[in-house]
This record gives C-alpha cells, sequence and structure tokens, in this order.
C-alpha cells in the first residue's frame, strides 16, 4: 500500500509519528508497513516511490517548517504526478467552502483512490457527494477522526451495532466550549474562561467556530449522514453557541443541581447544536475537554462512550484504525487495490 | 390514560390471570400487578394493578367484562406518568413577562406543576435569568412546550436553554 498525505500540521505529524511507534504491529498482520511515498504540506512536497523515511520527514518539518524543497502551487498536478493507493487527507478545516480539502479527497476518489480524513469541512458540506464518489469509483472512504477524536463513534455504530437500529446520539463533541463551561462552572466569567483556553492551546486566536457551535454543527451532520444516512449538511443545523452564557445562568443552574453544557443531538428528526442543562452525574455533565456521546439503540439501549476529542496523537490513533481497516479489506483481496 | 384498579377475585386457580385477560382483550396495556394473599375477604383475593387503555369506552368494556366474569372492582382512579423538563432564559425580561410567558403556555399544554426560580440582579448588569420547571403529562406536552419557548425566546430576544 502507498500513502499520500496531505496536510502536514499537528494531525499529520502525529499520524506520521504513529505509523513509526507502529511499525512492528504492522509487520506483524500485513508482513510489510505501507509506504509513504508522498507528504503535501502548504507550500511544499517531498516524495519518494520507495517510501519516505518519515522521521527525516518529522525533522525537516521542526526544522524549516517545510517538509522538503520542492515547491507546488497545483496540489492536483502534485497527486496526479505520484502512484499512490491511499490518500490521507489532514489539511485544516474550512467549513464555509471545503477548502483545500474538499478539492484533494474529491480528485482522489474520482482517481479511484481510498481516502481517510479527519478534514471536518468535506464531510459537513457534501457528504452525499463524497460517498457517492467513492461508491461510483469502488473506493473506501472512512473518517472516523472527524467526530470526537480518539473516541470511536463512528466505527462503534456501523461495525459493533451494525445489527441495532440508532435512534439517537447526543453529546459533547468540543472540548473547547466544554473546557469553558467547566471553568464557568467554578465561577470564572465566559471571557476569563475562553481566554485561559486560548493559553492553553485548546481554543483558537479566532474562536469562532468553537464557541459559536460550528465546529459541533459539523460533527452532528457528519453523524447525520453517516450513521443517521440522512442527507443534510452544516446549513441545515439549528446552532446556538455559548457566548451568550451569563455566570447567572450558571450559578441559577448550579443551585438546582445542573450544569450547562453544549450538547450536539441528532436523530431521524432533530439536527440541533445548543447549550442544554444537563444534571449533575449524568454522563453528559463531564467537565474538561474530554468528548462524550451517548448513543440510544433500540436492543442495546443507552451506550456511553468517553475519550479525548482532539490532539495530534489522539486523533491520529483514529487514522490509524481507519488505516488498519482499509488494510484488512484489501488484504483480504477485496476490492481493486489488493 | 393510565388507570389503577384494586379488585377482588376468587381464591381459586386460574383466577388471577383470568381477571388480568380482559385488559389485553381491551388492547390495554399492564404497567403492574401486585397479587395480594394477605388480604382475603369473603374467600376473594385483593388484585392490585396498574393499566393503560386508549379511552374511556374501552375502560368502561374492560369493566363490563370484570362484572360478567364476577370479579368485584373495589377501586377504581386515574394515575398519570408525568414528564418533567427544566428551561433556563436569560435576557432582558421582568417577572410579569414570565407570568405571561406560563399563562400563554397552559393554553398549549396542561400544567402538573411549574415551577419559577430567578437569579439575584447582579449590579448594573439589567440581564436576568429564569429557571422555569415544568411537568406536563406526556412526552408530547413536552414536545409542544419545547416549541412553544423556543419560538417565543426568539421573538423576545432572549437565550432559552432545556435540559435534556
Amino acid at each position: 500500500m502507498k500513502i499520500v498525505i496531505a496536510g502536514f500540521g499537528t494531525v499529520g505529524q502525529g499520524f506520521a509519528e504513529v505509523l513509526l511507534k507502529r511499525r512492528e504491529l504492522l509487520v506483524d498482520r500485513y508482513g510489510h508497513v505501507p509506504a509513504v511515498v508522498a507528504v503535501i504540506d502548504s507550500r511544499t512536497v517531498v516524495r519518494d516511490r520507495q517510501g519516505l523515511d518519515l522521521s527525516a520527514v518529522l525533522a525537516c518539518k521542526k526544522e524549516t517548517g517545510c517538509v522538503g524543497t520542492e515547491k507546488y502551487t497545483d496540489p492536483i498536478k502534485v497527486l496526479d504526478s505520484l502512484d499512490y493507493n491511499l490518500l490521507v487527507e489532514v489539511t485544516p478545516t474550512d467549513l464555509k467552502t471545503g477548502g483545500a480539502g474538499l478539492v484533494n479527497i474529491t480528485h482522489a476518489l474520482e482517481s479511484g483512490k481510498d481516502v481517510i480524513t479527519v478534514n471536518k469541512g468535506p464531510l459537513a458540506l457534501q457528504f452525499s457527494r463524497l460517498i457517492g464518489l467513492a461508491k461510483e469509483h469502488g473506493c473506501k472512504f472512512r473518517f472516523e477522526g472527524s467526530v470526537g477524536g480518539a473516541m470511536p463513534i463512528i466505527n462503534l455504530c456501523h461495525e459493533n451495532l451494525v445489527g441495532e437500529r440508532i435512534t439517537s446520539v447526543r453529546g459533547i463533541f468540543n472540548g473547547t466550549c466544554n473546557y469553558i463551561l467547566s471553568k464557568m462552572d467554578n465561577g470564572q466569567p465566559f471571557d476569563q474562561a475562553l481566554k485561559e483556553a486560548q493559553q492553553m492551546g485548546y481554543a483558537e486566536t479566532d474562536p469562532t467556530n468553537d464557541i459559536e457551535g460550528w465546529d459541533t454543527a459539523a460533527k452532528v451532520v457528519i453523524l447525520a449522514n453517516s450513521v443517521f444516512h440522512r442527507n443534510v449538511t452544516i446549513r441545515d443545523v439549528n446552532i446556538t453557541g455559548i457566548s451568550t452564557i451569563t455566570p447567572d445562568a450558571i450559578a441559577l443552574a448550579a443551585s438546582h443541581n445542573m450544569v450547562i453544557r453544549l450538547i450536539g443531538e441528532v436523530s431521524d428528526t432533530k439536527l440541533e447544536v445548543s447549550p442544554r442543562l444537563v444534571p449533575r452525574g449524568h454522563p453528559l455533565s463531564i467537565g474538561g475537554t474530554l468528548n462524550v456521546a451517548q448513543i440510544d439503540a433500540d436492543f442495546a439501549g443507552p451506550i456511553t462512550i468517553t475519550g479525548r476529542g482532539a490532539g495530534r496523537i489522539e486523533t491520529a490513533s483514529a487514522i490509524l484504525s481507519d488505516l488498519i481497516a482499509i488494510m484488512n479489506i484489501r488484504d483480504k483481496g477485496e476490492g481493486k487495490h489488493a | 390514560m393510565m388507570v389503577n384498579a384494586e379488585l377482588y377475585v376468587k381464591d381459586l386457580p386460574g383466577q388471577l390471570v383470568g381477571s388480568l385477560e380482559p385488559i389485553s382483550m381491551v388492547d390495554g396495556n399492564i404497567v403492574g400487578v401486585v397479587h395480594d394473599r394477605e388480604q382475603i375477604i369473603n374467600q376473594r383475593i385483593r388484585v392490585s394493578v396498574t393499566f393503560e387503555v386508549a379511552s374511556t369506552p374501552q375502560l368502561e368494556k374492560l369493566k363490563a367484562i370484570w362484572k360478567s366474569k364476577d370479579i368485584v372492582i373495589s377501586k377504581m382512579g386515574s394515575v398519570y406518568e408525568t414528564v418533567t423538563m427544566e428551561y433556563l432564559i436569560l435576557g432582558h425580561f421582568s417577572a410579569g413577562y414570565v407570568d405571561n410567558l406560563i399563562d400563554e403556555a397552559s393554553n398549549v399544554v396542561n400544567f402538573e406543576s411549574v415551577d419559577v426560580s430567578y437569579s439575584s440582579r447582579n449590579g448594573n448588569d439589567t440581564r436576568r435569568t429564569a429557571l422555569i420547571t415544568a411537568e406536563v403529562r406526556s412526552q408530547t406536552d413536552q414536545d409542544k412546550l419545547d416549541r412553544f419557548f423556543s419560538s417565543a425566546c426568539r421573538e423576545g430576544s432572549l437565550v432559552y436553554i432545556r435540559g435534556l
């Protein structure tokens, strides 16, 4: 298997590190480690038909800020010039246009390549089209890390709960908001809690996508389309963020033994992101940066999972699980890349 | 409707089942049964049963069946399951506004109970917060109430946060 990594920021580098750390596992299972034949960052590309030395690429990125010295202007021309089977697409999320990720994923699927992504933009905007392209061209298209980072919600619903009728999924899908609301539980005002989240590296300089609920909405859309087989985009989500939550509201909720959490909820009829009152002790009252999801299934009843929703290694672990799932299929001779 | 009935049936084999079968015959749903052998009056034992039937005519039909089977109905009353939901409202409003809102809501659903708490005003901040705890009789009523508060708060430019 020959892999191209598009995007070499936090998650891309994390995936390279995870591949290096799991060499033995992959050799044991498949007799070889998939070769990363190219890494593309925002300005440069580095390539080797025989497989790159990922340690050297990581070192180069750290020292120079680039993965190589070969500059490019058109990523599609770069992809067309490469011989590969699988694109790992981890460029930055753009929830308005889909950004480079949408272009790269579309092109790879149209070219018959398997794709793994954690990029929420393309999935939140054009999920149905991308799934259609994957089916049309016989490609595997996986995106576990796009919702909940290391928390295995999509594959859990698709694989372990395959015989269930899932009636609803609701949860905390944004660690930044949960950190801010947890800090407000302890008496901090919103602005101060946000600044602290930024200083800790949990919130971006422009926190709009997080605190106004857009990031959670993108995840809700991915769940709606992938788990509930709906055909919705981020524009269909009823979104309310947390920026209007006051210390008064937090205190009044606390006096009734409740906390306020930003909850994403999806079912056959609901598609919503909003702050909700949650009784203390309820699984969705969790604090800190953790993500949590409660899945309601007809036979199994409620199932709660929790985990780290972000982070370089955590998100990379989700990519690794998707990679192994694809290698399992291709290794068994199913599909055209075998 | 949810109904709780206290019956006295003959202390003979098969009588307990015989008293419950008619509930299924009127498409009722049995929620709970207590068979109390310590309460024997006139060689009859007490059976307390809670069940759900769709309408009063079905309940009347059930009572007729029980009488025809010589089952004594000693007590019968309605009981309801209730659903409780909390709503937090934030913004510029008066206590009178919330009172009116609840009055209007009572035209949409039947409240079992409503409780409102307010935050104390904070310095010069003219915003206030109200927590409404509403108990209604069904999930359908709760959904109606959700929609009512959501719409009213949107119109009043207020922030609305509901429970899970």
